[in-house]
C-alpha cells in the first residue's frame, strides 16, 4: 500500500511539483491577461474613463472596419511569406552548415546568427539607412554610378518585399540554429545505408532528411508564424506601417487604436482576433506538418 | 509575564519608529522626486544645469529624472497615470496637455495669488495649461511655433534676396522662386520638407483657411474648402516634385534631408534652431515668413510642466516647478535649450538667431486664435493618427481629398458623440 502511494507521487505529483512554477508564471502572464482581455473586448473603454459594457458591438464594428481588414490581409500575406522563406532560407543555411565540411563554418554559423541576438529596432533603424529613398545608402551608389534610385520604402509593394526580406535576414540565423539541431540527431547509419544503396543526394535529402526533420520543421514553422505575426518593432521603425496601409499590419493597429485613439475595448476585440488567428493557423500547421511525424 | 512584556516592548519600539517617521516627513526627510522628460535637443542636461541652485538650496530635494523617447512619452505617461503611479512632475507638450489634462494637479491650492501667477505667462499659453474648470493645472515654459527654416546659401546661389522675396510671398509665388533655386543648386533634389505630423500639416491647412473642427469645437469639420484645397495642394507639390515623397511615405526624417542640403526649406517648429544651430556648417540658414495662402498662419505651441493628481509629493513637486517656472530660472533655460520664453517679462539676449526667433514671434503673432483651440481639443488628439493616414492616402492617389476629409469627420465625431 505504501508503495502504492509512493509510486503515485513520482508519477503524478512530483511532475506537477516540478512544472508548477511555470505553471503558475503561465496563469498569471498569460491565461489572466487573456481572459481580462477577452472581458475587455466587450467593453467601452478608454485608459481614464471606467468600462462600460457593450456586448457585441466591438466585433460588429470590427467587421465593418477597413482600416483592420487591410491590417488583416497584410499581416497574412507578410506572415505566409516571411515563414515560407524563413523556413526555406534557414533549412538550407543549416544543411550548409551542418557537416562541418566547410572552411571557417563555425564562424560562418555565428555570422548568420549575429542578426538575431540584435534588437528589432536596431535592426529596422540600420535597414533604414540602408534601404532609404533619400538618405539610403543603396540609393546613393546605385545615383554614384549613374543610375535612378529605387524606392524600397515609399512604393507599397517594394515597402512590404523590404520588410519581409529583412525580417528573414534577422531571423534565419535562429531558426538556422534550431534545423542545425535537428539534423544532428538524425542517426548516422541512415545516410550510410543510403550511399551504400547508391541513393543521390537529392533522394538522400527527400526520403531520409526530410522525414525525420518534419518535427523540428513544425516547431520552426510554428514559431516563426507565431513571431511574424507578433511583428511590430522592426516594422515601426523601418515604415511605420506606410506608405499609406500598405505594410500596417494587426499589431500596430491595436496599439494605435488603444494607446493613440484611447479604444482600450475595441483594441482588445482586435487582440482576441488575432489570437484566434494564430490558434487557427498553428493547428492548421500542427495538422498538416504533424501528421505521420513519427518515425523512429 | 515575559512573554507579554517582550511583546509590549515590540510594540513600543514599533510605534515609537512610526511616530519618528512621521514627525520626520514633515519636514526633513529626503524627498525624490521623480521627473519625466523628453528631449528635442538636449532640454533635460539643461533642466538639471538649470535647477541646480534650487537643488542646492534645499538638499533634502533629490530629482530622479527619466528620459524618454518623444514618440514613447505619450503611452507612457497614459500608462503611469492609469496605474496610479504617475510621476511627481513631467514635462508635457500641448500634443499631450490634451490628452492628460484632466489628470493634472491645479497650482491654485500651492500658490498664494493665482492671478499673479497666470499673468506672468502668455495668455495663448495659459489658455493651453487651464482645464476645462478655468483652472491653471501646468506652469507654461517655452512657447513654441510652426516656421519655415530655409538654406540662405542656396537661395543666395541663385540670386534670390530671401529677405525682399520672403515679406509677402504667396505659395504659388515660391513655387517660381524655389524652381529656380534647385536649379542653381545641383545637389539641392527639393523645395521643402514638412515634417510628418498633421500639425505641420494644419499650418498649412489654416494658411488656406482650413480648419478641424466647427465654430463651437462640437463637431470634426474637416470637410471644408479651405482644407480640400490644402490637401489638393499638397499633393500636386508632392507630384511635382517640390516636396520629397520619402517623408511622408517612407517616414524619412525632413531635418536630416534640411541638413544633408537636400532641400531648400523645412517646415518645422521653432526648437528646430537649437538642432540647426549646432548641426549645420555647411551653409548658411535662416527663419523666413512663410508664404501666405488665403492668410499668414502658424500654430501655436508649447511645453510646460505639470503635477499629477495622483503624484506621491505634490507639495516638493509644485515647489520645484514654480522655481523652475520664476523669470530668472525661465530665462536661463529658454537661452540654453534655444527656445521662445512663455513668460511676458522675459528679456532674453540669445549669443546668435535672434533675428530667427523674431520671425517666429511675428508669424505667432497673426495666428488666428482658433488655430490653439483647436490643438488644444482632447477628441481631435484621438484622431490625428487617423488624419495622417487619410492624407497619406491622398498623397499616393488611393482616395480624392472629398473621400479623405469626408473620412476624418464620420471617424472623428464617433469622439464629439
Amino acid at each position: 500500500m505504501k508503495k502504492t502511494v509512493q509510486g503515485n507521487f513520482h508519477q503524478v505529483k512530483a511532475p506537477l511539483l516540478f512544472l508548477l512554477p511555470n505553471i503558475i508564471i503561465f496563469v498569471i502572464f498569460i491565461i489572466i491577461p487573456a481572459i481580462q482581455g477577452l472581458r475587455m473586448s466587450f467593453t467601452e473603454w478608454g485608459v481614464f474613463t471606467e468600462p462600460t459594457f457593450i456586448g457585441l458591438a466591438n466585433f460588429k464594428e470590427l467587421f465593418q472596419d477597413k482600416v483592420f481588414w487591410k491590417t488583416f490581409s497584410n499581416t497574412l500575406v507578410f506572415s505566409f511569406f516571411t515563414v515560407a522563406m524563413l523556413t526555406i532560407y534557414s533549412l538550407l543555411l543549416a544543411l550548409l552548415l551542418n557537416k562541418n565540411s566547410i572552411k571557417g563554418e563555425k564562424i560562418c554559423r555565428s555570422l548568420f546568427y549575429i542578426p538575431s541576438l540584435l534588437s528589432m529596432i536596431t535592426v529596422g533603424i540600420a535597414w533604414r539607412f540602408i534601404l532609404g529613398d533619400e538618405m539610403g545608402i543603396i540609393n546613393y551608389l546605385l545615383s554614384s554610378l549613374g543610375g535612378e534610385s529605387i524606392h524600397w520604402l515609399t512604393n507599397g509593394n517594394l515597402a512590404m518585399a523590404s520588410i519581409i526580406l529583412v525580417s528573414v535576414w534577422a531571423g534565419a540565423g535562429y531558426y538556422m540554429v534550431i534545423l542545425i539541431g535537428g539534423l544532428q540527431a538524425i542517426p548516422l547509419e541512415l545516410y550510410e545505408a543510403a550511399t551504400i544503396d547508391g541513393a543521390s543526394p537529392a533522394k538522400t535529402f527527400l526520403n531520409i532528411t526530410l522525414p525525420l526533420l518534419k518535427s523540428t520543421l513544425l516547431v520552426v514553422m510554428v514559431l516563426a508564424t507565431i513571431s511574424s505575426f507578433k511583428a511590430y518593432e522592426l516594422i515601426f521603425v523601418m515604415t511605420k506601417g506606410g506608405p499609406g496601409y500598405a505594410t500596417k499590419l494587426i499589431v500596430q493597429q491595436v496599439y494605435q487604436v488603444a494607446f493613440l485613439e484611447d479604444r482600450m475595448g475595441y483594441a482588445s476585440a482586435m487582440s482576441i482576433l488575432l489570437m484566434l488567428l494564430i490558434g487557427l493557423v498553428t493547428i492548421v500547421q500542427f495538422r498538416i506538418t504533424g501528421r505521420d511525424q513519427d518515425y523512429e | 509575564m515575559k512573554k507579554i512584556a517582550v511583546i509590549l516592548t515590540i510594540l513600543l519600539l514599533a510605534t515609537s519608529t512610526l511616530f519618528a517617521t512621521g514627525t520626520k516627513e514633515e519636514g526633513t526627510k529626503d524627498v525624490t522626486l521623480s521627473v519625466m522628460w523628453f528631449n528635442d535637443a538636449n532640454e533635460s542636461d539643461v533642466f538639471m544645469n538649470t535647477i541646480d541652485d534650487y537643488l542646492k538650496a534645499n538638499p533634502r530635494i533629490k530629482v530622479d529624472l527619466q528620459v524618454v523617447a518623444y514618440s514613447e512619452y505619450d503611452q507612457k505617461l497614459k500608462m503611469m497615470i492609469s496605474g496610479g503611479n504617475p510621476p511627481d512632475v513631467a514635462r508635457i507638450s500641448t500634443n499631450t496637455l490634451s490628452v492628460v489634462v484632466d489628470s493634472l494637479e491645479p497650482i491654485d491650492g500651492y500658490v498664494a495669488d493665482i492671478e499673479r501667477v497666470k499673468q506672468e505667462f502668455l495668455p495663448s499659453m495659459v489658455a493651453f495649461a487651464t482645464n476645462k474648470d478655468n483652472r491653471l493645472v501646468a506652469y507654461p515654459t517655452e512657447a513654441t511655433a510652426n516656421g519655415m527654416l530655409v538654406n540662405k546659401t542656396a537661395f543666395d546661389k541663385a540670386g534670390i534676396d530671401l529677405d525682399v522675396v520672403s515679406k509677402t510671398w504667396t505659395w504659388s509665388e515660391w513655387e517660381t522662386i524655389v524652381k529656380k533655386v534647385i536649379a542653381a543648386n545641383p545637389k539641392m533634389k527639393y523645395g521643402l520638407a514638412v515634417d510628418f505630423t498633421p500639425h505641420r500639416f494644419s499650418t498649412i491647412m489654416y494658411q488656406f483657411n482650413g480648419h478641424f473642427l466647427n465654430a463651437d469645437q462640437t463637431a470634426m469639420e474637416f470637410n471644408n474648402k479651405g482644407t480640400i484645397e490644402t490637401l489638393n495642394w499638397f499633393k500636386h507639390v508632392h507630384d511635382s516634385g517640390l516636396i520629397p515623397k520619402s517623408v511622408w511615405l517612407g517616414s524619412e526624417n525632413p531635418a536630416e534631408l534640411f541638413q544633408a542640403g537636400l532641400v531648400a526649406g523645412h517646415i518645422g517648429g521653432s526648437w528646430n534652431i537649437n538642432t540647426y544651430n549646432k548641426n549645420i556648417k555647411d551653409f548658411e540658414w535662416k527663419v523666413v515668413n512663410m508664404p501666405k495662402a488665403a492668410i499668414n498662419s502658424s500654430v501655436p505651441g508649447g511645453k510646460f510642466v505639470a503635477s499629477f493628481k495622483g503624484s506621491a509629493n505634490k507639495v516638493e513637486a509644485q515647489k520645484l516647478m514654480a522655481a523652475f517656472s520664476d523669470n530668472a530660472h525661465n530665462e536661463a533655460y529658454c537661452l540654453d535649450t534655444f527656445n521662445l520664453s512663455s513668460r511676458v517679462d522675459a528679456t532674453i539676449s540669445y549669443p546668435s538667431n535672434s533675428k530667427d526667433f523674431e520671425v517666429f514671434l511675428s508669424e505667432l503673432k497673426v495666428t488666428p486664435a482658433y488655430t490653439a483651440n483647436e490643438w488644444k481639443n482632447t477628441n481631435l488628439s484621438k484622431v490625428t493618427t487617423y488624419i495622417k493616414e487619410q492624407i497619406v492616402e491622398v498623397l499616393l492617389g488611393n482616395i480624392t481629398a472629398q473621400q479623405a476629409v469626408a473620412n476624418v469627420d464620420t471617424k472623428g465625431n464617433t469622439y464629439f458623440k
